[in-house]
């Protein structure tokens, strides 16, 4: 624990202390058990540690938490508000989008980020965006269809 | 049917929102005090003798609690098939020999991860390199190197349930170097059939190693409490009443000593029902040292040593009349299940079991050898068989077709089976769609004009579209351990219910169906239940969720419990309402009624009260219970395929339509289309949720799956370089769903979660054939395999 960073975590300031060596992702698991972020392949490949960082999806397994000192941070633990799902979430347990939920922060957190920037995205603008996102269960169609409804709202 | 207030509803998922927001802990989540972490050597090597292991560095290494290695384990074993006839042949940690890269070595405990593999990198160990063999028609040959020359003894691990097969002679009549299973299985005279048949062809096929890809990678955390000599484990598995036998049995503690914790599990598709090492070092360490152990898995190790799809070669001879009538088929299948036993007589014999429930072969012969060679462990995925034979019989069957000029769809609807057959094995299909399906997929398709389009359409083009059709079939459970599920209705103060089951959600959302289950029966609300599962001392027994048992054997038992609970509370609501007979009451909403007069009611909470006055302090508490396959006691013979298999079987039909670009030899998947036989649908965004999962599974595996092995090493564990489908892969997809009623399951409801996951790939074969008119017999149809078809390269 030798360096201390300053972020806003899910909109909260908070100080702590990191080693150089220790990912985003790890942080974020076990410092700070915030264990909706997945790791799913620890390699940058699968998305199931996406988190957004300044408001952009990243995957967190791939970023030295040193790095992030001063940024801002959203990880699934913050979209909900106020004990209220957001309209992403209630979209996707509608949809059938979630099955065993392993991508489901990553997936979330990609379509928060897709839906902030382009409200309403094409079909091929929504698989464009999860693209980086494996999913083994969906076949990512019930996805897809919740994300487009989202853009229908 | 349409009078069901809960049954065939899209109703959300019950664990939508704790997964939504991210709050649903898996066993990659768990976290406790004290607790260590364990990593693991593996064997660089295909094939070695361990000569010597000194791990005297490791365990000065700081930080470092415990080093084990298979000297402290000598006598384990265990196996996913452990019968007299097929012992168990696996261990922990190599005793003497390695026989795969990435066979398990030995196990340091330490107080983090770091420490433990800088511990790995401290062990030395001597090996003498043995020869190695890496494919099942080499190893099958008389001087093939042996891998397996151990003398093992052959016992049932379920003797002592008192399941034991007949005591017969262990040794095989088959005389095959590194033969792990044999299954030979006939009825009719196939030479006979021959004879008779108008036009005789033989195909061979041959179908690669896939991997699960669950997206949650292969984790146990253990927490062994000295005092009360309980054994507390937390694993993602899809069958927690199997793990806690298989523990039980290894670690030579009785089964009530070891409990397994609910948590949520990242996705199995098969992958996640075998006892792994790590599971069993995790436990042992934790004994062993007092304290709580985890080991997790990364992904190059899910990928390398937990389980992959058999890659099987099948042979087929097909004789049929001028008409298309099948007449004769005799089929030879060896599957390699890699170093180890794994599941390789289960998947020779499902070969046969996936196969005989479709056509109407009056002469057949089966006969399926599975092999070691010293690649990975092959274990059951999703299907389980039903892709590698369905793909096979029906690749074959087209092309049989198109050599005598009859329409594949004709020839189908001619042999398919129909509700009311019964099959050479005394399983009888009480529901059987495969006609409707094949009607509404040929429409959904538009098979004679698709075809015919496609031809002319891209004569000149360098993009040829093509259109293929193929069925496939699963078991819904069969007599495997713990051999039955049960439920047990507990209900509340307020007239709700608790839900106890053993079953586990993988992300199949049997919460969700089993609660619709209650909900209807009882006359609940979704809301009123609340689900406790997954725990083996709160829960009572499950076959867990796998053989797509499910929906059926637990929904079944649910449905008895929620029955049970339902006949208490009219008998406390009788003696109140002054009825003498609880069939005029009528359940909803918590509400107790009269059929004839509705307005005369009682909530539920007044019959629980009355319950616990008038009955001995009696809550009410439901309980249900259903075996694997009521007919039986046995499982079946997985060498003679002899006994009943399941009690039902769901069908699929499945149609494709792909494009192929015939200068690059990609093959784009346009449309899946999907027939699912599984009874009467409990959920209709669920069942269709299942299809689209398997849809992708299966077209990835048709066209760009592959566990790339070169002399037993792996080249491409990771999701970069093992082409699993993104979501630009997505064909446009059409379900239909074939509502059959199954008269034995819940509310008529079958098998759903691993059946089409089989036909599509057949479907696909058939269509890129139907698009460039060269049949490619190998899967994945990768674009080499597409140019090389071509003759472009």
């Amino acid at each position: 624990m030798n360096k201390m960073i300053e972020l806003k975590l899910n909109g909260e300031t908070r100080k702590i202390y990191v080693n150089d060596n220790q990912t985003l992702l790890e942080v974020l698991r076990e410092d700070l058990g915030l264990t909706g972020t997945k790791k799913g392949c620890n390699q940058g490949e699968c998305g199931a540690c996406t988190v957004l960082l300044e408001g952009k999806p990243v995957s967190s397994c791939l970023i030295l938490a040193v790095k992030v000192n001063g940024k801002s941070i959203m990880t699934i633990e913050g979209v909900a508000e106020e004990g209220h799902l957001h309209p992403i979430q209630e979209v996707f347990n509608e949809k059938g989008a979630i099955q065993c939920g392993f991508c489901t922060p990553g997936m979330i957190l990609v379509t928060k980020d897709l839906l902030d920037k382009n409200p309403r995205p094409t079909f091929k603008e929504i698989k464009d965006a999860i693209s980086g996102n494996i999913c083994r269960c969906t076949g990512y169609i019930k996805i897809i269809e919740a994300i487009q409804s989202l853009a229908e709202r | 049917m349409s009078d069901y207030k809960f049954i065939g509803k899209d109703i959300p998922r019950v664990d939508g929102p704790v997964k939504a927001t991210g709050k649903a802990i898996y066993t990659v989540d768990i976290k406790l005090p004290g607790m260590l972490y364990g990593k693991i050597l593996r064997s660089p090597y295909p094939h070695a003798r361990i000569l010597n292991i000194d791990t005297s560095e490791a365990e000065k290494l700081p930080g470092v609690q415990a080093v084990i290695t298979g000297e402290d384990l000598r006598e384990v074993r265990y196996a996913f098939v452990d019968t007299p006839r097929y012992p168990a042949d696996e261990q922990p940690l190599a005793v003497n020999k390695v026989r795969y890269i990435g066979d398990e070595v030995a196990v340091v405990a330490a107080d983090n991860e770091a420490i433990a593999e800088k511990a790995l990198t401290l062990i030395k160990v001597d090996y003498e390199i043995l020869p190695a063999v890496f494919t099942a028609e080499e190893a099958m040959e008389a001087d093939a190197p042996v891998i397996h020359d151990e003398q093992l003894e052959g016992t049932s691990a379920w003797e002592d349930w008192g399941v034991a097969q007949k005591k017969q002679s262990h040794e095989s009549e088959v005389k095959i170097s590194n033969l792990s299973g044999h299954t030979a299985v006939s009825f009719g005279n196939v030479e006979q059939g021959f004879l008779e048949s108008d036009y005789i062809r033989e195909d061979r096929f041959e179908l690669k190693a896939t991997a699960h890809c669950q997206m949650e990678p292969h984790a146990a955390v253990a927490s062994y409490d000295p005092v009360t000599q309980k054994l507390h484990v937390w694993l993602s598995t899809m069958g927690i009443f199997l793990k806690r036998y298989f523990l039980s049995k290894t670690l030579n503690l009785p089964a009530s000593k070891i409990r397994v914790h609910h948590t949520y599990v990242g996705g199995a598709f098969g992958g996640k029902i075998d006892l792994f090492p790590y599971e069993f070092c995790a436990a042992y360490l934790s004994i062993k040292l007092g304290r709580p152990v985890k080991i997790e898995l990364d992904r190059e190790e899910v990928f390398m040593t937990t389980r992959q799809r058999h890659p099987i070669i099948v042979k087929i001879k097909s004789g049929v009349k001028k008409d298309g009538t099948i007449l004769a088929q005799d089929i030879k299948v060896i599957a390699d299940n890699g170093a180890y036993r794994g599941s390789g007589p289960v998947v020779i014999f499902l070969c046969h079991g996936f196969s005989f429930p479709i056509y109407n072969v009056p002469n057949y012969r089966y006969e399926g050898f599975s092999i070691y060679t010293n690649n990975g462990i092959r274990g059951p995925q999703r299907g389980h068989g039903a892709p590698q034979i369905r793909f096979s019989i029906d690749s074959h069957l087209d092309l049989i077709a198109r050599d005598i000029g009859l329409d594949l769809v004709e020839m189908m609807f001619k042999n398919v089976r129909h509700k009311g057959d019964i099959l050479p094995n005394g399983d009888r299909l009480n529901s059987c769609g495969l006609t409707e399906g094949l009607q509404g997929a040929a429409k959904a398709i538009d098979w004679k004009n698709k075809r015919r389009q496609f031809k002319t359409e891209t004569e000149n083009s360098r993009y040829k579209r093509g259109a293929g059709i193929s069925l496939c079939s699963m078991f819904s459970g069969a007599m495997y351990y713990p051999f039955a599920s049960a439920a047990i209705v507990k209900l509340h103060d307020d007239g709700s219910a608790t839900l106890f089951t053993g079953a586990q959600d993988i992300g199949q959302g049997s919460y969700t169906t089993l609660s619709q289950v209650l909900a209807e029966e009882l006359g609940i609300d979704m809301e009123d239940i609340h689900v406790v599962a997954g725990d083996t001392d709160l829960c009572p027994i499950d076959l867990g969720s796998f053989l797509s048992a499910t929906a059926l054997v637990t929904g079944n038992a649910v449905k008895l419990a929620a029955a049970d609970a339902k006949r208490q509370l009219l008998e406390c609501a009788a003696e109140i309402l002054g009825v003498d007979n609880i069939e005029d009451l009528e359940t909803c909403s918590k509400k107790i009624f009269l059929k004839k007069e509705p307005q005369k009611s009682i909530h539920f909470s007044q019959a629980i009260q009355a319950s616990v006055f008038k009955r001995d302090g009696n809550p009410i508490i439901g309980r249900g219970s259903y075996k694997g396959y009521p007919e039986t006691d046995r499982y079946p013979s997985l060498a003679k395929g002899k006994g009943l298999f399941t009690g039902a079987y769901g069908f699929a039909v499945q149609a494709a339509e792909v494009e192929v670009d015939t200068l690059t030899g990609k093959v784009n998947l346009l449309k899946a289309v999907t027939y699912h036989d599984c009874g009467y649908p409990l959920n209709k965004n669920i069942v269709e949720g299942q299809v689209h999962g398997c849809v992708s599974m299966g077209a990835g595996q048709a066209l760009s799956e592959e566990v790339f092995l070169e002399k037993g090493q792996l080249f491409n564990p990771s999701f970069l370089t093992y082409k699993l489908p993104i979501s630009l892969d997505t064909p446009e997809s059409v379900e239909g769903l074939v509502a059959t009623i199954e008269p034995s399951g819940p509310f008529g409801a079958k098998e759903v979660g691993e059946g089409s996951v089989a036909g599509i790939l057949g479907a696909i074969g058939n269509a890129v054939h139907d698009a460039i008119g060269v049949r490619i017999k190998g899967l994945p149809i990768t674009p080499e395999k597409v140019l090389r078809a071509l003759g472009k390269i």
